[in-house]
């Protein structure tokens, strides 16, 4: 078995995050930014598997699991926002959505 | 089984801790339950309102009797702090439930949905702010935004409605994944051995290596986490969009009770958990602070909606709010909030009252249409001046006094310029505050006859105007009974 240290796992989790955080900020369409934001959920994943095997619990992992399930809640009620708002405007760009401002 | 056994065991020892959550819990499901809804068919839809302040009230009689303890493998605790805010959550609940009944009425949008959301949003901050370790923390506070982020959409046929609720799911969604990312590196800071707040500061200490990088970046994301959600800025850029789009109604409820839970979850973060790394966080929290109090009150000057100018004013009171949570001292910090949580929630709920029932003659979302409202409702508008100025922090009201306080315990703990920050901020807010009031008593009503008031709102501006006139000739005794209240 190959042992990774744990630097690895918080580069590898870090560069995950960041691509998220790059993808919110620069992407405009509605669904990508939603997936965006499920890579940043699955980075914090990854770091709170990885570390829970480091020190031999099983709470980090419960957690991780439980942030799966809570993902899954998020997304379909993101989902449900993005066809409201499709059946409403008939686009997903965030940019087309500026009725609101000041 | 042995692990079913512990499990069932443990949940009978510890569920008396959460009796009003379940409660909250089956009375959301049974409502959004088919059968239930089949079987209560003739039931106009507007009983449900009634239904659910039976509900909450019956919820905060469970709260008041819950013992003091903790439990859920230490994941939940029962204290004074928590039954204090737990009580605001489920009064502002009430007050959104009175608030709504007739503009949704009115828009025949009532449904067995709104108000269930109305409950499950409830008792994820009931759990918010009992929650002592991390990751109980992220859970309930997803589960009030979940059901926030619908609430804001809530009127799917109006356009500014689903542009509100998509800004805001968007930013909180990314908020959350910062906080949980913030989560993740603080246990990894630990070791891997523990969330939970109580021993946060001696794992960390303990962890091998040099872990400052870790827990620096990881209190800074959580602080980022929080920041959005009770919007400080410069994390605040949803709060007027989500204000200004969301049903009135819902606007009230999102200005206060989320609020109070987030900030109650703030001070035990800050205050127990993050104490020991304390350098960590001070410097970037006073700058959310300081930020806060002088951006929100000069984006209010130029509104001219008073839902976004009652959202960047609550901006700027987030700001004072922060002052308690960088008291370190968590005691006192939560006494100071609560009770300027108190005030601001009847403030709060006032005004938007009155906006509320401006709206029903097609009204009330600009300041303009305040225009002439002491010659046509003179009481409404005193109710209206009572509220304002209460908001600016005029001193006979209870405003001032909870301000006061609240400045008072920034200053012995040596919070000088900030301190004078806010001074000058609230000073300043003076003037869009009191705008208002010159509008109603100085400016020609127009042509359209006032509708009638109703008497959900002839009660709820009622109560709130009294609390803040009578209030402070109270003070010491009210201050004495919220400090038994959060001192358990």
């Amino acid at each position: 078995m190959i042992m990774v240290s744990m630097n690895t796992v918080l580069f590898i989790s870090f560069t995950l995050f960041s691509i998220g955080v790059l993808g919110v900020l620069i992407r405009r369409n509605a669904l990508i930014i939603l997936m965006c934001v499920e890579l940043m959920l699955n980075a914090a994943n990854i770091n709170l598997i990885a570390f829970a095997r480091h020190s031999g619990t099983v709470a980090g992992q419960a957690f991780a699991l439980l942030v799966m399930g809570l993902a899954a809640a998020e997304v379909a009620i993101g989902l449900a926002l993005v066809v409201s708002l499709y059946r409403k405007k008939d686009t997903v760009q965030v940019d087309d959505i500026n009725l609101l401002k000041g | 089984m042995p692990f079913a056994q512990a499990l069932w065991e443990s949940l009978a020892r510890d569920s008396r801790l959460v009796t009003p959550v379940i409660l909250l819990w089956l009375a959301g499901t049974l409502m959004l339950w088919p059968l239930g809804s089949l079987l209560l068919k003739r039931m106009p839809k507007d009983r449900w309102a009634f239904f659910t302040v039976a509900i909450l009230l019956l919820s905060g009689w469970f709260v008041i009797n819950t013992p003091n303890a903790i439990g859920f493998a230490d994941m939940f605790r029962v204290d004074g702090v928590t039954k204090g805010f737990q009580i605001l959550c489920i009064a502002a609940g009430i007050l959104t439930v009175a608030l709504g009944r007739q503009q949704l009425g009115a828009l025949k949008e009532h449904s067995v949905e709104y108000y269930s959301l109305i409950i499950f949003s409830i008792s994820g901050m009931l759990l918010l702010v009992g929650a002592t370790d991390l990751v109980s923390i992220y859970f309930a506070v997803e589960l009030m935004a979940l059901c926030v982020y619908i609430l804001v959409g809530y009127l799917r046929t109006q356009e500014r409605a689903v542009e509100a609720s998509i800004k805001y799911f968007l930013l909180g969604a990314f908020s959350s994944g910062i906080l949980l990312f913030g989560i993740s590196l603080i246990f990894a800071a630990t070791g891997g051995t523990t969330t939970n707040l109580e021993r946060l500061g001696q794992a960390i200490a303990l962890a091998p290596g040099n872990q400052d990088l870790l827990v620096f970046s990881g209190v800074l994301m959580v602080l980022i986490g929080f920041a959005f959600k009770v919007a400080a800025v410069p994390f605040h850029m949803w709060s007027p969009d989500a204000y200004e789009g969301a049903p009135t109604p819902v606007t009230a409820f999102m200005s206060m009770a989320p609020k109070a839970a987030a900030l109650a979850a703030f001070i035990r973060i800050f205050g127990t958990g993050f104490n020991g790394v304390a350098e960590n966080w001070i410097a970037p929290l006073s700058f959310i602070a300081a930020a806060s109090m002088i951006l929100g009150n000069i984006a209010a000057f130029k509104q001219q909606s008073i839902k976004r100018m009652l959202a960047y004013s609550s901006i700027g009171h987030v700001g004072y709010m922060l002052l308690g949570v960088l008291a370190m001292d968590s005691q006192a910090g939560a006494q100071a909030v609560w009770f300027y949580m108190m005030t601001y929630l009847f403030m709060q709920a006032g005004a938007f009252a009155i906006v509320i029932y401006l709206q029903g003659a097609n009204e009330g979302e600009r300041i303009e249409d305040f225009k002439g409202l002491a010659k046509r409702r003179p009481l409404l508008a005193f109710a209206m001046m009572v509220f304002m100025l209460s908001l600016a922090g005029i001193p006979p009201l209870l405003g001032f006094f909870s301000k006061f306080y609240l400045f008072r315990l920034a200053i012995i703990e040596g919070y000088i310029t900030l301190t004078v920050i806010a001074l000058l901020t609230s000073a300043a807010a003076a003037y869009y505050y009191l705008n208002v009031v010159a509008q109603m008593y100085f400016k020609e009503p127009g042509e359209a006859a006032p509708p009638p008031v109703c008497i959900c709102t002839k009660a709820i501006v009622a109560l709130c105007s009294a609390v803040l006139l009578v209030g402070t000739a109270f003070g010491p005794w009210i201050m004495d009974w919220v400090g038994k209240i959060v001192w358990g």
